[in-house]
């Protein structure tokens, strides 16, 4: 019988070759009346020129939501998405929150436990330790 | 909060309805008559440079024509579209492509062939390309590796790597969105496609079967036994079947839905075809290097053994070492309802490879593919791939090891 093989995919790392960023579009909503929009309709003025400009990988969508409050809502690959509510913010902490959005990978936030933070695929290069194989490390060692 | 419904909102837009039912559409060469249509604009590379310099100068945009035909009539997105579209330009800027790679080549690349049957358009030409491309600097990784692997776990491992269920699931991860129905007025930056549901239960995609005119391999009627050797000369890169379609007037209709995991497939193809003829060969290595080969593939586990020591006794005696003999090494609880036997199979009294189990024979099998897979995978400490040796200022290439080839039972 001659040897067969299993399907399988290969596994991405994001970030171990290519690193794609994980927020794929942002959308801005905004009201040119209300004052709780004062902080952003000064952020779209002046900050999300730049903003756009240092993160050309996320689309950004702007448009007006009249008579409610401003809003950042980001889109990511995973097909999640997040919103948050920027009423009566600064323009730096409307920045602040858009950046929160952008770095977000779109996963539901956990808490990362201490041991767990990184993950890999590779094996341990020290093994795994067997419960078969003590016996004869002791027979070395004590020279039986 | 209430919530936004801008689809609703651009619904009239995008509608489908508001589009002519594919039926009344006019033919594609009705427009292509034009003398002034902007679709006559093809935007082919030029013969490429193979070790083209730094200087990033951005390719002159196609502008929108003055007279701009209607987009609603279009199967595809015209190129002049691509400057358009910013999910386009945040898609380029994702993959981190270089600015040498003119979007409306990345617009391109997204237009299936079910989506515009003109070859003109779409990116049946840049899938070739690219297909082959990814098929040689593929195999090339894994056999070098490992240069000993059998034929079926070389085919596994390439349809790991780049098989059409990898490269649509790298499809989704660079966060391409597919089209709900393809056309002219859609944004450039969407997978425009028609694409249909495989059935989960059979694995059989719903598609219309392809109407075949027979399959390439000869005696294909006879029921014989297809043998592996022949599958490398007979069947594609993945090892399966190449089927043959009836020439022009019966072939299977450009506008016949895919699965979606294909058209995902052509897409990657067709963008490594790109980058190739725009970047040159070293990006394109560069490329498949960051997205294809980064990714993990534990070969190991690719293997699926029948019988190993069958095998094993036979590739001693092929290699020419005496035949296997499974011994025990240690054991616990053989009268208990949980016993643990450890075996070794050895040759010559060498020790081949170890197994445990809760039998003698699971821990004799466990050892026999413990013994096979250290043979199979054996892996040279240094190994270059022949593309290397392309490079300018390479070292001389010196040959690999060529084995025998697995065990034939």
């Amino acid at each position: 019988m001659p040897i067969k093989a299993i399907r399988q995919t290969a596994i991405g790392r994001n970030g171990v070759g290519a690193f794609i960023l994980q927020c794929k579009r942002l959308d801005f909503h905004y009201c040119d009346w209300a004052g709780s929009s004062r902080g952003m309709n000064q952020f779209l003025t002046h900050l999300l020129p730049i903003l756009a400009r240092t993160s050309p990988s996320i689309e950004i969508h702007v448009s007006p939501r009249p008579s409610h409050h401003p809003v950042i809502r980001g889109h990511y690959i995973n097909g999640r998405e997040k919103a948050i509510c920027v009423r009566n913010l600064e323009m730096q902490q409307v920045l602040k929150k858009a950046e929160l959005l952008r770095d977000a990978s779109g996963e539901k936030l956990r808490r990362v436990k201490g041991g767990r933070a990184v993950g890999s695929l590779n094996e341990g290069v020290r093994g795994v330790w067997s419960p078969m194989h003590g016996a004869e490390k002791k027979e070395e060692m004590f020279g039986r | 909060m209430k919530p936004l419904r801008l689809l609703r909102w651009s619904g009239t837009v995008l509608s489908p309805r508001a589009r002519p039912s594919p039926l009344t559409r006019p033919s594609f060469h009705q427009y292509l008559s034009f003398p002034s249509s902007p679709r006559a604009q093809s935007n082919v590379a030029s013969i490429f440079d193979p070790e083209p310099d730094d200087t990033t100068e951005d390719p002159p945009a196609l502008s929108r024509p003055s007279d701009s035909p209607d987009l609603l009539s279009m199967p595809s997105p015209p190129p002049y579209r691509a400057r358009e579209s910013a999910k386009l330009a945040a898609l380029h800027a994702r993959l981190s492509l270089s600015p040498r790679l003119p979007f409306e080549t990345l617009a391109r690349c997204l237009i299936d062939s079910t989506a515009d049957p003109d070859p003109r358009f779409n990116n049946s030409s840049l899938a070739l390309l690219g297909s082959s491309l990814l098929s040689y600097y593929t195999s090339e990784a894994i056999l070098c590796r490992f240069p000993r692997l059998p034929t079926e776990v070389v085919f596994a491992s390439m349809w790991a790597y780049c098989g059409p269920k990898i490269l649509g699931i790298m499809t989704r991860e660079w966060g391409v969105e597919v089209a709900a129905e393809p056309g002219g007025e859609v944004d450039a930056g969407y997978l425009q496609c028609r694409w249909v549901e495989r059935k989960d239960s059979t694995g059989q995609p719903t598609v219309p079967d392809v109407k075949e005119a027979g399959k390439i391999r000869p005696n294909a009627d006879k029921g014989w036994r297809v043998g592996v050797s022949s599958r490398t000369v007979y069947d594609n890169q993945f090892g399966d079947e190449i089927k043959k379609q009836k020439p022009d007037g019966e072939t299977r209709k450009q506008q016949e839905p895919i699965p979606l995991e294909e058209a995902c497939a052509n897409f990657v193809n067709a963008l490594v075809g790109a980058v190739y003829l725009h970047l040159g060969r070293r990006a394109t290595k560069v490329f498949f290097t960051q997205h294809i080969m980064s990714r993990h593939l534990d070969v190991s586990k690719v293997f699926n053994f029948r019988q190993p020591s069958r095998d094993l006794s036979r590739l001693l005696a092929r290699e020419g070492f005496e035949s296997p003999v499974a011994r025990i090494k240690s054991e616990t609880g053989r009268a208990s309802r949980h016993p643990v036997f450890v075996v070794g199979v050895y040759t010559d009294n060498q020790e081949l490879g170890e197994g445990t189990g809760a039998s003698l024979q699971e821990a004799r099998f466990k050892a026999a593919v413990a013994a096979l897979k250290s043979w199979y995978l054996y892996s040279p400490l240094e190994s270059r791939v022949p593309s290397e040796t392309l490079e300018s200022g390479a070292k001389k290439w010196e040959p690999l090891m060529v084995d025998m080839g697995e065990v034939i039972v």
